[in-house]
């Protein structure tokens, strides 16, 4: 190897490593100081500083007094695992069809999928509502997974992810007698695992943070949400900074643990133990 | 591709036990099947935090203990125009509360779609809920076509929030230690010019910044003191009076803009933390602040927003209402249980004064309680003087309407639109909703 | 060769497709053709049923509207704002992230991390930011002596806050999409072109950002459409203001929608407002229908 060219990459990416801390630095200053709000006395985040003069976690007891939190919890759990696996499990599907199989409607049930990218859901909240409240699912968690499982989007990714990967590979155990669903199921996927991953993520969060749809679909507040029920204690008036920052840190924490314990697995695939082979 | 197969099961695991442990709460089951309501139950949705929620839970314990027999099931919900939807929905989708929280310029739209029980003289008599023992005006005002149905169970105007100790130093306040009175333009622009000079910053505050409501409530505050008035026949006409709005408006922009007594830039939050923290004298909002103000801890009090211009005192105001949204299998009993708690909650009307709302149940609000509680019943008159958004179905809390009239005013106030500018925008942006046919 | 395969896999695409599709219908476009149908009549929220059929008169006012076309104007504003540096510093992060040996969880972490919030927290975390006087984005302008600007109360400022938080919040999307496409690039060609003689730098420039193409042109449409689809930031932050100078597409669909009940109207300008994103889609496919033949 050339020596000159090896110091040149070391002081290259020591420079890389430098921009970068201080990029994640800045982008960590908002949450930090949310963090610190939050562990102030509503009454001093009036006087902004860094400093805190009286640690408290009054603003964390407030709302954890507040019997229905761990229903809430409990309902973002199981809605928001549930949707994310459905829709893992039903885009992965329909982009082995797209990316793999050759069928007369291929390009148009492409087409036909993509378009439900550019759709808002906002326009889909009134059809929808008349919809579930037919068949009497409105006020369930169902209401809230069913609708979150078809992301237009994560039928893209995957799609875009498999495209990339080496057709031999599955057409090799495909002369081996594998099926279509043995060559997806253990030839395709195991490859695809950043983009389950990433997709997986991505479901969850969408499905935790949704808003207006939760909102208008459950009644119950056994059965809330996290978002939703917290938009309810929150309060919209007031000077209650330190209570709001409180319930952004809790309505968040479970998410974060989430995103530690699945970006170990975006690491793994990216560390590439399958693709480098 | 070891270490990662264990994670995979004892995940598995993990999430195979919390869904068993979960599956046996009654909360889970509730959410994952549906349940048909129960006749014994009261079903009641509010939008009530902060303060005002903490003091709604205290009353429906009240109801809870003395109707033991009764399962209430209090809904709390975000306030906010979700709130009017979620409610129109599920009216329409025939899943709605026996009771709902309502302002009384918002539920008139209901009315209109059919959406809200008629409260006919009869039944309301069969548990004392009769117009004499109202305050006069919110009853009036929620009337459609001379029926009820909303019940109003307070006045929430806007009021003048001082800063005692500030006040003081600038010989603001009369003997008895509250505001001396305050009349007429210069009046209050010396007040808020002598508050200035003790804070060295603002003579008062109010939202701005993505806040269209509070610029809104002051300008008609100041407006309706003059005599204006917007809409007519409905919300089908525009009848801005130009020359009064731009003498409030050319007001207000010298109080913000001109002088700097007031900031023109500052969002709702950052105004009431202004005045909290003593960079203002005074506070323009919402009597509903003063839980925050009470908790924050400073020395102050409240007033009626002064009499600034015209003969005739005028404030801006709404009221929560309790309705009875329409289902089709309410019966007679199911009306008594639904109106007995309107009445509960009438009764602990001075639980809900607290919060500063003013009480419309006039046993509460002539009681000796009542006026033994203050600063609350200073600015008690202010229900008499109340000005509502006028009726039409674009109007009221929270409506587009109040969105156009505060964005304006707001614009005035930051500096970024003369006032003539400003009535030109009111009127076009107005004259646009009012050619357009109602929606109910 | 080609047909008797069409024949064959035809029936298991269908099974393969079958489960995502079911629910696509019926929760995305049945919805969506309900609201496409709505448009032609004045249906109200607040009533049954489609209403009184309105023929093209709620597409004739939306396009005679001032507001609406502004509005749509915001939108495209704010897209153009936040795609460049959405996409720019996602690649930039994701190129030096992959260049670091320890520590990458954290950068993912950092990155990430405001992604996973709710919009509602965001938007309070940042107008916390932004107040005037008390913010701390404030003050630390003030500090390094510039004259602070009115974050989100001057019109002309406003939407320029906005899209600072928005590449705050959403940035961690496109790094992870960058990072798994970064990971799909072989070593050996690095390794290759730094025996050829190639620095760092040209390494990225020659062989790594083409080889993200791919990813490239995914992110960029996903950008596109995500900002173009804004609604969350607007509706806490600004609601549409000050004066409406912030008021997004979606904001105002919302506004006309579900503040004044009229779902029928709505339809239609929800209508018109997804024709402009199709058209930007289109747009896209035909500049990379050149890469994928295939399709």
């Amino acid at each position: 190897m050339n020596a000159s060219v090896d110091r040149r990459t070391r002081l290259f990416n020591r420079t890389c490593v430098g921009v970068l801390i201080a990029f994640a630095i800045l982008w960590l200053v908002p949450l930090a100081w949310a963090v610190d709000t939050a562990l102030k006395p509503n009454s001093e985040t009036t006087n902004p500083t860094w400093a805190i003069d009286n640690p408290t976690l009054a603003s964390f007891g407030a709302l954890l007094a507040q019997g229905d939190i761990l229903n809430w919890y409990a309902a973002s759990f199981i809605t928001s695992a549930l949707a994310c696996a459905g829709t893992v499990v039903t885009a992965s599907l329909a982009a082995y069809a797209l990316s793999r199989l050759r069928f007369r409607f291929r390009w148009l049930a492409f087409w036909f999928i993509l378009v439900g990218i550019m759709i808002p859901s906002q326009v889909l909240v009134v059809p929808r509502f008349r919809e579930l409240g037919a068949v009497n699912l409105l006020n369930t968690y169902w209401a809230v997974i069913l609708p979150q499982i078809p992301i237009a989007i994560a039928v893209f990714v995957f799609k875009q992810f498999f495209d990339g990967i080496p057709k031999d590979l599955d057409e090799a155990a495909r002369i081996d007698g594998a099926g279509f669903l043995r060559t997806y199921a253990q030839i395709v996927m195991p490859l695809a695992r950043p983009a389950v991953s990433a997709v997986a993520i991505f479901a969850f969060v969408w499905t935790w943070n949704d808003l207006l749809w939760p909102l208008l679909a459950l009644s119950n507040p056994e059965i809330m949400t996290i978002p939703v029920g917290l938009a309810t204690v929150q309060g919209t008036y007031g000077i209650r900074y330190a209570d709001t920052m409180a319930s952004a840190v809790l309505g968040a924490l479970p998410l974060v643990m989430v995103f530690l314990l699945f970006q170990r697995r975006i690491v793994e695939g990216i560390a590439g133990t399958g693709l480098k082979g | 591709m070891r270490p990662s197969a264990i994670t995979r099961r004892t995940l598995l695991r993990a999430s195979l036990l919390s869904g068993a442990a979960l599956t046996g709460c009654s909360s889970v089951r509730a959410g994952l099947l549906s349940t048909p309501p129960d006749p014994a139950v009261v079903s009641y949705w509010n939008l009530f935090g902060g303060g005002d929620g903490v003091r709604m839970r205290q009353m429906e314990d009240a109801y809870r203990a003395a109707n033991p027999h009764l399962d209430l099931q209090a809904v709390t919900l975000a306030w906010g125009n979700p709130y009017y939807t979620k409610l129109a929905l599920a009216t329409v989708g025939d899943l709605p509360p026996d009771v709902a929280a309502a302002h009384l310029t918002r539920m008139k739209t209901l009315v209109q779609g059919d959406l809200l029980e008629e409260l006919l003289p009869e039944d309301l008599e069969r548990h004392g809920l009769t117009a004499d023992r109202f305050n006069r005006r919110a009853w009036d005002a929620g009337l459609v076509d001379g029926r009820v149905y909303a019940i109003p169970i307070d006045t929430h105007p806007f009021v003048l929030f001082y800063n005692t100790e500030i006040c003081d130093e600038a010989g603001l306040l009369a003997a008895d230690g509250t505001l001396a009175p305050i009349t007429g333009p210069d009046q209050f622009q010396d007040a808020l010019t002598r508050a200035r000079q003790v804070t060295g910053r603002y003579g008062a505050t109010h939202g701005i910044n993505s806040d269209t409501a509070s610029p809104w409530r002051l300008f008609q505050t100041l407006y309706a003191q003059l005599g204006g008035e917007v809409l007519a026949e409905d919300g089908t006409r525009v009848v801005l009076d130009d020359t009064k709005a731009v003498q409030v408006l050319d007001y207000l922009r010298t109080l913000t803009v001109e002088k700097g007594l007031m900031p023109g830039s500052v969002d709702y939050q950052g105004a009431i933390a202004l005045f909290a923290s003593g960079a203002a004298g005074f506070h323009l909002n919402g009597e509903w602040e003063i839980s925050t103000l009470q908790t924050a801890g400073l020395p102050f009090s409240m007033a009626l927003v002064p009499h600034v211009f015209g003969d005739e005192y005028a404030v801006q105001a709404d009221s929560h209402t309790l309705v009875l949204p329409v289902r089709a299998d309410r019966d007679r009993a199911g009306l008594d249980r639904a109106l007995g708690f309107v009445r509960s909650m009438l009764d602990q009307s001075l639980t809900w004064a607290e919060g500063g709302h003013v009480p419309t149940w006039q046993p509460v609000a002539t009681s000796d309680r009542y006026a033994a509680l203050t600063p609350q019943s200073h600015y008690a008159s202010a229900a008499d003087a109340a000005v509502y958004d006028p009726p039409g179905w674009y109007s009221g809390s929270g409506s587009n309407f109040e969105i156009v009239m505060g964005a304006a005013v707001g614009a005035v106030e930051a500096g970024d639109l003369t006032p003539t500018a400003a009535v030109a925008q009111l009127r076009a942006k107005l004259g646009e909703l009012a050619a357009t046919p109602p929606p109910v | 060769m080609a047909s008797t395969d069409t024949g064959r896999q035809g029936r298991p695409a269908l099974w393969f497709l079958a489960p995502f599709l079911v629910l696509y219908v019926l929760f995305i476009v049945g919805p969506a053709i309900y609201g496409l149908v709505m448009s032609f009549f004045h249906t109200s929220m607040v009533s049954t049923g489609l209403g009184e059929f309105a023929g093209l008169s709620n597409y004739a006012e939306a396009l005679s509207s001032a507001d609406f076309w502004s509005a749509l104007w915001h939108t495209v504003w704010f897209t153009i704002l936040t795609t460049p540096p959405l996409i720019a510093l996602a690649l930039l992060f994701a190129l030096l992230a992959e260049r670091t040996t320890r520590g990458r969880w954290f950068f993912r972490l950092a990155f990430f991390l405001p992604y996973v919030l709710p919009s509602a927290v965001v938007a309070l975390i940042w107008i916390w930011m932004y107040t005037p006087e008390l913010g701390l984005l404030s003050r630390a302008v003030s500090a390094i002596g510039l004259g602070e600007p009115n974050w989100l109360g001057d019109p002309d400022f406003a939407m320029v806050s906005l899209a600072i938080t928005t590449v705050w919040w959403t940035l961690g999307f496109n790094f992870v999409l960058y990072l798994a496409g970064l990971a799909e690039i072989p070593r050996e060609l690095h390794e290759a072109s730094a025996i050829d003689g190639a620095g760092p730098w040209q390494q990225i420039r020659l062989v790594t950002v083409p080889l993200l193409s791919r990813t490239t042109s995914l992110v960029v449409v996903l950008q596109v459409i995500a900002s173009l689809k804004v609604f969350d930031q607007m509706y806490v932050m600004t609601q549409g203001g000050p004066n409406f100078a912030t008021r997004s597409a979606l904001q105002y669909v919302f506004d006309v929608g579900f503040t004044d009940f009229r779902s029928g109207y709505a339809a239609a300008a929800s209508t018109l407002f997804f024709v402009v994103v199709l058209a930007v889609s289109a747009v896209w496919l035909v500049m990379t229908r050149r890469q994928e033949p295939e399709l």
